[in-house]
């Protein structure tokens, strides 16, 4: 299955501006972007960014071990935006360099702490993470609850002249 | 680079690779899409996805590029005539056709480009909503012959609605007026005038426009979102209501949740993905 992975640019760009804001103890900031999802070709699937929801400030816990950590208030935030919307949700945040991002140890094994908890309220639609570089991005998508995560294969992100990404692939 | 390329190499090292893996929808088959598909196909479009119900008739032979008169007296679907006309210029091209586009919302949502060659206001309308849902950016072409006082005048349009930015709607071709209009008629609106020259303009800035999106020339190419044509005098300007929509958000497409098919589930996929071991890098 291809799983392709739309977003507009100026979502894109909402989104790198929000990542790149300081905060007062976290090394970085997440977010989530809330999707809809539709087939796509023979088989495959795709997902298309709607909505980006910054991670609140006083959702982050004072946690040094990690560049940034998540309260339990956050992930509530995220879930309830899955329970009252069609969405898919993936959380997002950013490795700071150029070229293809990859996810780390910590990225995937805290991720599959919290991105099945989404199927709770939303298990028609799949879920996940995404990690952006400066110019990049990579994905990973949960399926089903009970599943491991599957890698998003193709980003497209729509706009006159995005470089670095392709204008449309 | 291959030499049947090599005149449009400024386009960049890897131009040929993505025209050849760019698919683009066109709807309308006609005046304006006949002329876009054979475009695209010259300069090396490798996917297409050609949409349109009707079928050639004597009445089309003026303007429907790639039409003869053997297709008007077998009654030829045009979908199938301008899909020769692809394969004859570009044979690698991959062309899948379809009637009424609104059947085929499976094939349109995988094109990187929708390009609307359509006549009526409805269906630009539902051609951009469509567009709208799918994030696909889609370019819409339009012209008309009407009469005014000193005999008849040529006038169209080619609008550019990109996925966050103006819509149909804030240029100003569709309003509720000609909308409500078109639907008092339906059935009986009659032949409208149209002429192959006009036709050929309106396409030719819609292919310009979908190459610059596909393959930027230039790291500041201008693409108004509305180019208006005046056929009297063979000149085309950026839109007027271009100045009032500067730095004004679209406010029609707006909000949450209208992305996406709102009917899709995971149950109707049948999951088969190689699946990523939990600590792969």
């Amino acid at each position: 299955m291809k799983i392709t992975f739309k977003i507009p640019q100026g979502l894109l760009t909402d989104m790198h501006r929000d990542l790149s804001r300081p905060h007062e103890y976290a090394a970085e900031r997440v977010g989530f972007i809330a999707c809809g999802a539709s087939a796509f070709g023979a088989g495959g699937l795709q997902f298309l960014g709607d909505s980006y929801h910054p991670v609140a400030d006083r959702h982050y816990a004072d946690d040094p071990r990690v560049g940034a950590m998540m309260n339990s208030d956050a992930i509530r935030s995220a879930l309830e935006i899955a329970y009252n919307r069609n969405v898919a949700m993936f959380h997002v945040h950013r490795h700071e360099h150029y070229g293809k991002p990859g996810f780390s140890r910590v990225d995937r094994r805290e991720s599959a702490r919290f991105v099945p908890d989404f199927f709770k309220v939303r298990p028609s639609l799949p879920h996940g993470v995404l990690v952006l570089s400066h110019d990049s991005m990579a994905g990973l998508c949960w399926l089903a609850r009970d599943k491991h995560p599957v890698e998003i294969q193709e980003f497209v992100v729509v706009g006159p002249q995005v470089p670095g990404l392709r204008a449309i692939a | 680079m291959n030499t049947r390329h090599s005149r449009q190499s400024f386009l960049g090292d890897n131009s040929v690779e993505v025209l050849t893996q760019s698919r683009v929808g066109i709807i309308g088959l006609c005046g304006g899409g006949s002329h876009v598909c054979q475009q695209l196909a010259h300069i090396g479009i490798g996917q297409f996805v050609a949409a349109d119900f009707d079928h050639v008739e004597d009445l089309n032979l003026n303007r429907m590029v790639g039409s003869c008169p053997a297709d008007a007296e077998l009654h030829r679907p045009k979908n199938e005539v301008i899909k020769d006309l692809i394969l004859r210029i570009n044979p690698n091209a991959t062309v899948e056709i379809a009637g009424r586009w609104q059947e085929s919302g499976h094939l349109l949502r995988t094109c990187d480009i929708v390009i609307g060659c359509v006549d009526s206001f409805t269906a630009r309308d539902e051609l951009e909503k469509f567009c709208r849902r799918f994030l696909s950016p889609y370019i819409d072409i339009g012209m008309d012959v009407h009469q005014v006082s000193n005999g008849y005048g040529i006038s169209g349009q080619v609008a550019l609605s990109m996925p966050g930015g103006h819509c149909l709607w804030c240029h100003g071709i569709l309003t509720e007026d000609r909308l409500a209009q078109e639907q008092q008629k339906y059935g009986a609106a009659g032949g409208k005038p149209q002429v192959i020259w006009p036709n050929g303009v309106l396409a030719s800035i819609a292919v310009g426009h979908a190459v610059s999106l596909l393959l930027p020339w230039n790291t500041d190419l201008p693409l108004p979102s509305l180019i208006e044509y005046d056929g009297n005098r063979h000149i085309t300007r950026p839109g007027a209501r271009l100045q009032f929509l500067k730095d004004a958000p679209c406010p029609h497409y707006i909000g949450e949740g209208s992305v996406g098919d709102p009917f899709f589930s995971m149950a109707a996929l049948t999951p088969s993905c190689p699946v990523v071991p939990d600590e792969q890098t």
